[in-house]
């Protein structure tokens, strides 16, 4: 009996805590937009995520500091409550529902990786919140008909396609031999469709498909089969553990390959962390700070990556850029609307059509932007043994010319 | 029995009464429901038959799947559903999503069931760290296998049906809430009727000394292999809530998540108090509210609290709540303490 009181009171307790707990913020509190966001801070995707919050803060203090956003006559301040989803997505899929109904969260800015998008969408999709993301890529977000979501970046099958026309183009317009090696995740397995789909398209032949598993720290079979059957192009994609992954490994066994084309150089840092090992590497990029998109609040991509240099101490890969726009989107869009109700930003959202310092942005009805094509570029170095990132392709914005095939290893 | 009527009905209508008290703690409440499961199962092996099993996570993962891939498959092509490139959008009605639904949990809590009689029958056999270790193993390479089946997404993640539009936007957290609720009292109803039963006595046996269980007649691995077939059941069908309740499936992240619920259903029975009907329910729902509580305020240190936490369990309460509970005040546990002995004992300390 003694035992069924201690049970009680604790139940009791319980009652207590969970009732003094809930603590309800607004959207919009005095002259605040309050935006939630749940992001990777720890965990695989860590560092990404990082570049994804610097992104929106430097936004969010940029547009703050140029006089906010005008909504029926008067000035609002952006402003963004942060959670960490620790790269799983059970746990952004709760910090959705938590910003939601428990912060009273109305728009939502969206996590960085498809993976965690997708995990995040059905919920604000639920309850009718507009989100703006800038970092889910994966194709099967926006064919499942949801009507909140919007996207500032290219879906993730057209990250490499460009890649594989190319080494067709160079081969002269003969179909190539292609190895590919793809982490199991939603963005990168996504990639992996769209080189399928430029496979078919060209006549080209895959001869090495390989998976790889999360937490990408070794991918040395598969470099061994590279080397045995002499592929013209291989392909990578593991996000940026996998970017650097391959660059050390291929460099450590010294695998020659003719065109090697990955995604997140930028964001792993590659010709500062590897240097001259990175060299030629081509990379997917959804931006590049030499592209010649304009905007009032950043100018252009030049002062942007000056900006943010300054202020974080690293040149901004294309996660941070996307990530600024973002909340250029939702700024424009409240604007337009002129109302803080969802529907109404959500239809605002939906008609979207602006330049940003990253580049035009126009949705269509599945929610991903589809008026800002994808850039190549290629990690040079010169003598000295600095690299940069030039893009190569498309024509329009190169400032180098691709090199193309890579000189073998014993000839560097 | 009748004594803890009062605090049977008081914890039943406060369970019942719980989504409608505090509506925007639906999700919480739901996984707390959950992660109780989890943790009450997991103290039939860790607890009761002294198996330290990190593979109930394998059971939990499978159910998850199982669900999901029914509730689909019985309306529409699995394969093109989880197809990441298909362009097309299927959408179940509320007939459709219930029906595949309870469906898909008959089938989520009997395949883990079957699976945990089969592999238990071959690991079973294994004693102490070695059985820990080799369940270790399962949960990882379900985790990895899965990731590499195209028709459950592979990779690409599987999402679960989305919750139909029945008119209210409460409707799904509610669903769900009852729904683990329910699962939950069903869990406990069967925990607390084995332990009531010679079962739970040979299970304590098989714990305490399994040689000389078999000595006296036992046929310990029969018990052992129910035991892990009880846990499985109710895992499988945790499973199958969790995964329509996260709406989002990926295959190490969410649904053979070892790193995190595989340990957490461990820590969770051990800080409750292993070995005990209550603790394990004590234990998830302190660890829950912690959890949550160092998630708000410490953001990005919450697994350095989440850590010390473990520590403080380890060293202060390596019994566990109850296990503390029972030792200061073994009397309100209907253990009888001679005045003399207790003060010799604090003597000797």
């Amino acid at each position: 009996m003694k035992l069924n009181k201690i049970i009680l009171s604790f139940v009791s307790a319980l009652v207590i805590l969970f009732s003094t707990s809930v603590a309800s913020f607004a959207k919009v509190v005095g002259d605040k937009i309050i935006l939630g966001a749940a992001i990777s801070l720890t965990g695989k995707y860590s560092s990404n995520g990082v570049h994804t919050q610097n992104g929106y803060n430097m936004a969010v203090d940029r547009i703050n500091s140029m006089g906010g956003v005008k909504v029926g006559g008067k000035t609002y301040k952006f402003d963004i409550i942060y959670y960490d989803d620790e790269s799983n997505p059970k746990r952004a899929a709760q910090l959705a529902e938590r910003l939601i109904s428990q912060d009273g969260v109305e728009f939502m800015l969206g996590p960085y990786s498809s993976g965690l998008t997708k995990a995040i969408a059905p919920v604000t999709e639920k309850y009718g919140v507009p989100m703006v993301e800038a970092n889910g890529a994966s194709r099967s977000l926006f064919t499942k008909g949801y009507k909140y979501l919007f996207a500032v970046l290219a879906p993730a099958n057209l990250y490499l396609d460009v890649a594989i026309e190319t080494a067709v183009e160079l081969n002269g317009g003969k179909p190539v031999r292609i190895a590919q090696a793809f982490e199991q995740d939603a963005f990168s397995q996504d990639v992996r469709l769209g080189i399928l789909d430029a496979a078919e398209r060209t006549g080209s032949k895959i001869i090495i498909d390989d998976k790889l598993p999360k937490e990408l720290n070794d991918m040395a079979a598969t470099l061994v089969k590279v080397k045995q059957m002499k592929p013209d192009v291989l392909v990578v994609s593991g996000h940026t553990k996998g970017a650097l992954t391959a660059i050390r490994q291929i460099a450590e066994m010294k695998v020659d390959v003719p065109m090697l084309a990955m995604t997140h150089c930028d964001a792993a840092k590659l010709s500062k962390q590897h240097g001259k090992n990175s060299q030629y590497a081509l990379c997917a990029s959804q931006w590049h700070k030499s592209l010649t998109y304009k905007d009032d609040f950043f100018k252009d991509g030049m002062t942007y990556a000056a900006d943010f240099e300054k202020e974080f101490g690293y040149d901004p890969p294309y996660q941070s850029a996307e990530s600024s726009a973002a909340l250029l989107v939702f700024k424009d869009a409240f604007e337009r609307a002129n109302s803080f109700d969802q529907k109404k930003v959500r239809d605002a959202l939906a008609a979207t059509n602006m330049q940003t310092f990253y580049g035009n942005i126009k949705f269509a009805p599945g929610g991903q932007n589809v008026d800002k094509p994808m850039v190549l570029f290629q990690v040079m170095c010169d003598a000295s043994g600095s690299c940069e990132n030039k893009v190569v392709a498309p024509l329009k914005w190169a400032s180098a010319k691709l090199i193309h095939p890579i000189p073998k290893w014993s000839e560097r | 029995m009748n004594k803890n009527f009062v605090l049977y009905a008081a914890i039943l209508i406060f369970g019942l009464a719980a989504p409608f008290l505090f509506p925007a703690f639906k999700v919480q409440l739901s996984i707390l429901c959950v992660l109780i499961v989890l943790a009450t199962t997991w103290n039939i092996q860790g607890g009761e038959m002294g198996y330290n099993s990190f593979g109930n996570i394998l059971f939990y993962g499978l159910g998850m799947y199982l669900c999901a891939s029914v509730q689909v498959g019985m309306f529409f092509p699995l394969a093109e559903w989880t197809e990441s490139g298909g362009e097309k959008t299927f959408v179940h009605t509320p007939t459709q999503f219930f029906q595949g639904m309870a469906v898909g949990l008959v089938v989520a809590a009997v395949v883990p069931t079957i699976v945990a009689g089969l592999i238990g029958y071959s690991i079973l056999g294994l004693r102490g760290h070695y059985f820990a270790i080799c369940t270790l193993g399962l949960g990882v390479a379900a985790g990895e296998i899965s990731g590499g089946i195209e028709i459950i997404g592979a990779g690409q993640g599987f999402t679960t049906p989305p919750f139909p539009n029945v008119g209210s936007l409460e409707a799904r957290g509610e669903f769900f809430y009852f729904l683990s609720f329910f699962t939950l009292v069903l869990t406990f109803i069967a925990v607390r009727s084995i332990y009531s039963t010679r079962f739970k006595l040979i299970l304590n046996a098989i714990r305490d000394n399994e040689d000389k269980a078999e000595a006296m007649g036992i046929e310990t691995m029969k018990y052992k292999i129910i035991g892990w077939m009880i846990s499985a059941f109710f895992c499988g069908l945790a499973g199958g809530i969790m995964g329509g309740l996260v709406g989002y499936i990926d295959s190490t992240d969410v649904a053979f998540d070892g790193r995190e619920m595989g340990v957490f259903m461990v820590l969770m029975a051990i800080l409750g108090g292993k070995g005990t009907l209550w603790g394990p329910i004590i234990g998830a729902t302190i660890f829950h509210i912690f959890k949550e509580g160092f998630w708000t305020f410490f953001l990005g240190w919450q697994y350095v609290a989440l850590g010390v936490l473990i520590v403080v369990i380890v060293i202060y309460f390596p019994e566990g709540i109850m296990g503390w509970l029972r030792e200061k005040y073994p009397e309100r546990f209907g253990e009888v303490v001679d005045e003399k002995d207790r003060k010799a004992q604090v003597e000797l300390k």
